[in-house]
C-alpha cells in the first residue's frame, strides 16, 4: 500500500521521497523526522513521521498543512552482514533455507513487508554456531512462508537435500516456517529413502528482529543433533518456554500444537528421539532410532498430488466427497472421530457419509481414516459404524497422524495404485510413523 | 551553572487490565505459579545499526527467570502469544491527560517497540506509542513544556539481580503507564521537584491512575554546559529530587575540570595492557585480596598515566571519579577495584608489594594505577571496561544512563540511541478521531485549584479539603456527595479517618463497596440513621452484611420527634432535670438512634 494520490502527487512535487528528512507543520505545530513508508494497513491519507526520538506517528494530511524537504535519505541501512564459508577444521554440514519466521526481516523501506533473509544472513544470526560446525554449503532454491507451501516444493527440498547427504556432510538443517513445518518433515522422511545421515528441519516461532529470537537456540541444538549418530528426519525446535533445550522429534511424529509458543512441536503418539541443550549435550530418549551408516540417499519424490484431506464432524456434507470424486481424486484422507467413525447412521439419511464412501471406494478411490484425536490408534472393530466403513475397504490408519496419512497416501499413490499394495505400504511403518505399542509414557509430551 | 534540567515522569494507570492483554493489571501478592527461563540478543534496529545499550547487554551474556503470576500473568508476557488489541480506557486517559497537559495529539498511534535487553521484558522489547507532542504545564517559575505524552507497557518487576542473570516478576510487565517528558527548561532541582509534583496532582486528577508505592516515577535528564546527556532512573522520592539535581551538576562540572586537568598534563598516547600481579600478592595481607586469590582468582591491574591525583577527585559527597570507574567495572559482574589514589594502607599491603605493583605496572611518578581482583575473565573485562571510561575523561562527561540511589547516582549502562525503536508489526496503527477527542474534551477533570474550590464549597475546611485531594478516595467522595447531597464535611470524615480507623482495627474496609456507602449516606442525608451509626455500620457491611440488614439488626434507625420526646420526659419523669444531663443521658443511653442536633433543640441546650 502507499500514500494516497494526494499525498503522493505532494510528495513528487516537492521531491520528497520515503527516507527523506521532512519538516512538518500542521494544526501550528512542527514534526521533523524521517518520511516513513505507509504500511500496508490503515488509512493512506495520514504521512507517517520518524521522529529523532524515534517513535513513529501519523499526521493526517490535509490542505493547511506544510511539507518541507530537509535532508535527502538519512536511511544508512545497512546490508545485513554475511556469513562467508571459510576453511575450517570443524564438522561440515549443509543448510537449505526455504523461508519462515526464522528467515524474515521486516523491510521498514518497501513499508514493513516481511522480506526473506538469504542464508548467508540466517547464519551470521547466529554467532553460536561457528564453534560447532563449519557449513559446506549454504543454499536456498525458493523463499516463501509455510503456509504457501505444496507437494511441489517437497519435491525439491528432497531432490536437493539427496544431493547435499551424499557429499562429504554430517548431516543437512532445513530452514522453514513452522506453519506446515511437520507436513514437510513428513514429506521428507517418506522421500529421502535408504537415509544414512541426520536431518534436522528448524523453525522459529519469533522472528530475528527481536530481542528474545528462539531460531538460534533452535539451529544450535540442530547442529548437534546433526553430530549425533541418528540418522532421521526430525524437527528440531524448543522444548519448553525457556531457552534451556530443545526436543528432536521424529518426523512423522510430530505436529504443530499450538499458534504461537516456542515450544509448539510436541511428539504424538511417540517419545521425542533426543532432549539436546545448546551447549551440545544430547540425551536420546528413544533407542530404536535409525542410525547413521554409509550409503547413498536416493531421493523418491513421486507423488500423486490429487489426495485430499477431510475433516468429518456433526454436520458435515457428505457430498463433500462426491466432489472430490466427481474431480478425479486418486486417495481421500478423512479425519475421522476417535477410534475411526464418521456421520453414518444418522437420523438424517441425508447426513450419512455412507453412500459417498461407498461410491468412492468403488470408483477406485483410496480411502483411509486417520483420527481427529492425533493422540491413540484408529480402530474398525470396536463400534459398528467403523465395522461398516472396514468392510467396504476403508484403510485404518493405526496410530498415524491425518497429516502424515495424507502425505504418506499421496506419496504411496504415486508409486502405486493397486489396492491391495496400497494398502499394505499404508499399513507398514515406513518411516517410523506406525507406533506398534503405544504407552502410558506418549501422551501429552 | 547553566544546566538543561528535564524530567520525566512515568505513571502506572488503574484499568482493569493490562495495555495489550486480559491480565488484570495488579501486582499479584501471591506466590508465583510458574517460572520461564530466556536468555536475549541484540538485534538491528529499523535504521539498520546495533543500539549500543542493547549490544553492551547482550555482551553480558546474562539468563533472565521470569516469575508467572495466575491472573496477572499470560502468554503475551510470557512472548508465548502476539500482542491483543490496545486497551482502549488507557488511551482514553492518555489522551484525558494529554489534552489536561495542553498537548497536540497526533492523529494515527504508531505502536513502537522500544528494544530492552536487560530482560525487563520477556519479548526484548517494550510496546511504547507517542500519543501527544507540544504541551506546556504552569509552574512558579513560568511555564514548562511538555515534549512528549506516551502510552506505554510497564516492564517487569525486578526480583532479584545477580552476576549471572537477574529475576523478574511478569505481573508489573504490561500495566498501562504513561510517561511525560518536559522540556529541558527546568531552572533547577527545587524546580524540578514542583514541575514533578505538578504532574503528579494533574495526573491523580484524573482519578485513573494508581496510587502506592512504585506507582509514580521520575527520571531526570541533565546537561551542562559543556557535559553531556545523563538521565537518571528511577527517583521515587519528590524530596530527593533537589539534591539529585545538584549533585549530578556538581558531577558534570567535576568531570569537565578533570578534562581540562588532563588536556594540561597531557600524558600522550593510552594502551590499554593489563598485568597479572596476582603473584606479587601471594603473601599478602591484604584480606580481600587473599581470598580472591584462595578461589583461584586473579589480580590484575594496569597503570593510568597522569592521572594521579584525579582518581581521588571528588564528583559527587562520598563520590570520587575512582567510584565513577568502579560503577563500569561492577556492571561486568567484579566487586569493585582499588586505585592509586586510595588510602591503600587500609588494605593491609606491605610497602614491598606497593613497590612490586608500581615495578610491575612501570609506573613513575604522576601516574596512577587500578587494581582489579575476582574470577580471571571477569577481571579482564572490568578492567578493559575501566580503562575505556577512564580514556573518555578526556571528553569530559559522557552520556549514560544512571541509576537514583539516594541524593546520588550510579552508572547503569550507556545511553540509548534512537536505533531502539522500531514498529510492533502486530499490532496495527490506531487513527484517533476528533470527535473521540471532544467527547474527552468534554468530561475533563477538575485542575486541583477548582476541585479545592468546590470542596471548600461543601464546606470542607482548608486542612481536610487538601487531605481529601491527596486521597485516592477522591473520586469516591465526589460521587458519594454529589449522588447524595449529604454534607462534604461527613462524608470526607467517614471517608479519610472512620475507614481508616476501622481497617486499623482489623476490619475489612476493602469489601465495603460504593453501593453501600452510598445508599448508608443517602439514609443518612435522609434523616434515618445517624453519623455514629453509619460508622457502626460499616462493621458490618465490611463482613458481608447488607446495609438494611445491618440496621435493622443492630436497630441503627434514628427515633422521631414523637420518640424523643417520650423518652426525654420519661427522664424527666425519673428526676433529671438539667437539660446538660438529660442530653448526656439520652446521648449515653441512644447514641446510635439520636441525631445530637435535634436532641439539643428539643432539650433545650447548645
Amino acid at each position: 500500500m502507499a500514500y494516497s494520490k494526494e499525498i503522493d502527487g505532494i510528495l513528487k512535487a516537492k521531491r520528497i521521497s520515503v527516507g527523506d528528512g521532512a519538516r512538518i507543520t500542521t494544526s501550528g505545530v512542527v514534526y521533523e523526522g524521517l518520511l516513513m513508508p505507509r504500511i500496508e494497513v490503515g488509512d493512506d491519507n495520514v504521512l507517517i513521521l520518524k521522529l529523532q526520538s524515534g517513535y513513529n506517528i501519523g499526521l493526517e494530511y490535509s490542505s493547511s498543512m506544510q511539507i518541507e524537504k530537509m535532508e535527502a535519505n538519512a536511511f544508512s541501512e545497512k546490508p545485513t552482514p554475511r556469513y562467508s564459508l571459510k576453511k575450517s577444521s570443524l564438522p561440515k554440514i549443509s543448510l537449505i533455507a526455504t523461508g519462515g519466521t526464522i528467515a524474515s526481516k521486516i523491510d521498514y523501506r518497501l513499508g514493513g513487508v516481511k522480506s526473506l533473509l538469504e542464508p548467508q544472513e540466517i547464519c551470521q544470526a547466529m554467532p553460536e554456531l561457528v564453534n560447532v560446525i563449519s557449513f559446506k554449503s549454504l543454499l536456498s532454491p525458493f523463499k516463501i512462508f509455510s503456509e504457501n507451501m505444496s507437494p511441489v516444493e517437497w519435491q525439491k527440498i528432497a531432490a536437493l537435500a539427496a544431493k547435499e547427504l551424499n557429499s562429504d556432510i554430517k548431516g543437512l538443517v532445513i530452514t522453514h516456517g513452522t506453519d506446515t513445518l511437520h507436513f514437510t518433515s513428513a514429506a521428507l522422511s517418506f522421500m529421502l529413502k535408504n537415509l544414512c545421515k541426520p536431518v534436522a528441519l528448524v523453525g522459529a516461532q519469533r522472528s530475528p528482529d527481536r530481542g528474545s529470537f528462539d531460531g538460534a537456540m533452535n539451529m544450535a541444538c540442530a547442529a548437534h543433533y546433526l553430530l549425533s549418530d541418528a540418522a532421521e528426519v526430525a524437527i528440531v525446535m524448543h522444548a519448553t518456554s525457556s531457552d534451556d533445550y530443545c526436543y528432536a522429534i521424529r518426523g512423522t511424529k510430530v505436529r504443530k500444537m499450538h499458534t504461537s509458543r516456542r515450544d509448539a512441536f510436541r511428539p504424538v503418539n511417540d517419545l521425542p528421539l533426543a532432549k539436546i541443550y545448546s551447549n551440545g549435550r544430547t540425551e536420546f530418549l528413544k533407542k530404536n532410532y535409525r542410525k547413521r551408516s554409509a550409503g547413498k540417499v536416493v531421493a523418491d519424490t513421486a507423488f500423486e498430488k490429487k489426495v485430499a484431506l477431510l475433516k468429518a464432524y456433526p454436520g458435515s456434507e457428505p457430498g463433500l466427497v462426491d466432489f472430490l470424486i466427481d474431480k478425479k481424486y486418486k486417495g481421500i484422507v478423512v479425519e475421522a472421530t476417535a477410534l475411526g467413525q464418521i456421520p453414518t447412521f444418522t437420523f438424517d439419511k441425508k447426513n450419512s457419509w455412507l453412500p459417498q464412501i461407498k461410491r468412492a471406494v468403488e470408483e477406485g478411490i483410496i480411502v483411509a481414516f486417520a483420527t481427529q484425536c492425533l493422540y491413540g490408534r484408529t480402530n474398525p472393530f470396536v463400534y459398528e459404524t467403523a465395522r461398516e466403513m472396514y468392510r467396504l475397504g476403508v484403510i485404518y490408519c493405526e496410530d498415524m497422524l491425518p497429516e502424515v496419512a495424507y502425505v504418506k497416501l499421496g506419496w504411496v499413490l504415486g508409486h502405486t495404485r493397486k489396492k491391495e499394495e496400497v494398502r499394505k505400504l499404508m499399513l507398514t511403518s515406513l518411516a517410523g510413523e506406525i507406533n506398534p505399542m503405544l504407552t502410558e509414557e506418549e501422551f501429552l509430551i | 551553572m547553566k544546566a538543561k534540567i528535564g524530567i520525566e515522569v512515568h505513571q502506572r494507570l488503574a484499568t482493569e487490565r493490562k495495555l495489550f492483554c486480559n491480565c488484570s493489571s495488579t501486582v499479584s501478592n501471591e506466590v508465583p505459579c510458574l517460572t520461564v527461563k530466556r536468555r536475549m540478543r541484540a538485534v538491528a534496529g529499523e535504521l539498520g545499526g546495533v543500539d549500543p545499550a542493547a549490544a553492551f547487554e547482550m555482551s553480558r551474556g546474562r539468563e533472565f527467570t521470569y516469575q508467572l503470576f495466575k491472573n496477572s500473568s499470560c502468554l503475551v508476557e510470557c512472548d508465548e502469544e502476539p500482542p491483543h488489541e490496545l486497551n482502549k480506557e488507557a488511551l482514553e486517559t492518555t489522551l484525558e491527560v494529554a489534552l489536561l497537559l495542553n498537548a497536540k495529539r497526533v492523529n494515527e498511534l504508531h505502536v513502537m517497540r522500544k528494544t530492552v535487553v536487560d530482560g525487563s521484558a520477556a519479548s526484548g522489547f517494550q510496546r511504547t506509542m507517542l500519543v501527544g507532542t507540544d504541551g506546556s504545564i504552569k509552574t512558579s517559575r513560568g511555564p514548562v513544556g511538555i515534549l512528549s505524552v506516551c502510552l506505554e507497557e510497564e516492564s517487569a518487576g525486578i526480583v532479584e539481580a545477580f552476576e549471572a542473570g537477574t529475576v523478574y516478576r511478569l505481573d508489573r510487565l504490561g500495566i498501562p503507564l504513561i510517561e511525560i517528558a518536559t522540556s529541558s527548561n527546568i531552572v533547577d532541582g527545587a524546580h524540578a521537584r514542583e514541575v514533578a509534583e505538578k504532574i503528579g496532582m494533574l495526573l491523580r486528577s484524573t482519578g485513573k491512575v494508581q496510587r502506592g508505592i512504585g506507582t509514580i516515577r521520575q527520571d531526570l535528564n541533565i546537561s551542562i554546559e559543556g557535559g553531556a546527556r545523563t538521565e537518571i532512573k528511577g527517583a521515587q522520592e519528590l524530596e530527593l529530587l533537589p539534591k539529585l539535581v545538584d549533585n549530578e551538576i556538581r558531577r558534570q562540572s567535576a568531570l569537565i575540570e578533570i578534562k581540562n586537568e588532563l588536556k594540561k598534563r597531557n600524558p600522550g598516547k593510552f594502551v590499554f595492557a593489563p598485568v597479572d600481579l596476582s603473584h606479587a600478592f601471594s603473601k599478602t595481607h591484604c584480606g580481600i585480596l587473599k581470598k580472591i586469590l584462595e578461589r583461584g582468582g586473579a589480580i590484575m591491574g594496569f597503570r593510568l598515566p597522569a592521572f594521579s591525583g584525579l582518581l581521588g577527585r571528588e564528583l559527587m559527597p562520598n563520590h570520587r571519579f575512582g567510584t565513577e570507574l568502579s560503577g563500569y567495572a561492577k556492571v561486568v559482574g567484579v566487586s569493585g577495584l582499588i586505585h592509586s589514589d586510595e588510602g591503600l594502607e587500609a588494605y593491609g599491603f606491605s610497602e614491598a608489594e606497593l613497590a612490586e605493583v608500581t615495578k610491575l605496572l612501570s609506573c613513575s611518578s604522576g601516574d596512577a594505577f587500578i587494581l582489579c581482583g575476582g574470577e580471571r575473565k571477569r577481571v579482564a573485562a572490568a578492567l578493559k571496561a575501566v580503562f575505556e571510561r577512564a580514556l573518555q575523561a578526556f571528553e569530559g562527561v559522557v552520556k549514560e544512563t544512571r541509576r537514583a540511589e539516594g541524593e546520588l547516582s550510579v552508572y547503569l549502562r550507556p545511553l540509548p540511541g534512537s536505533q531502539r525503536m522500531y514498529p510492533e508489526t502486530d499490532v496495527t496503527p490506531i487513527k484517533i478521531e476528533r470527535k473521540e477527542v471532544e467527547e474527552i474534551r468534554k468530561k475533563l477533570p477538575l485542575s486541583c485549584d477548582e476541585r479545592k474550590k468546590k470542596y471548600f464549597e461543601w464546606g470542607l475546611g482548608q486542612v481536610l479539603a487538601e487531605k481529601m485531594l491527596k486521597s485516592p478516595d477522591f473520586t469516591l467522595f465526589e460521587e458519594i456527595v454529589e449522588k447524595t447531597r449529604a454534607e462534604g464535611k461527613t462524608v470526607a470524615g467517614i471517608l479519610l479517618e472512620s475507614m481508616v480507623a476501622l481497617r486499623r482495627e482489623g476490619f475489612a474496609v476493602d469489601s465495603i463497596e460504593k453501593q453501600h456507602l452510598i445508599e448508608l449516606f443517602s439514609l443518612y442525608k435522609k434523616n434515618r440513621i445517624g453519623k455514629a451509626a453509619i460508622e457502626e455500620a460499616l462493621k458490618d457491611v465490611s463482613r458481608g452484611k447488607s446495609v438494611q440488614e445491618t440496621i435493622k439488626e443492630k436497630n441503627l434507625e434514628l427515633f422521631d420527634d414523637p420518640k424523643l420526646k417520650k423518652l426525654v420526659s420519661e427522664l424527666r419523669s425519673q428526676g433529671i432535670s438539667d437539660p446538660k444531663q438529660v442530653f448526656s443521658e439520652m446521648m449515653r443511653r441512644y447514641r446510635m438512634n439520636v441525631d445530637p442536633k435535634r436532641l439539643q433543640l428539643l432539650v433545650g441546650v447548645k
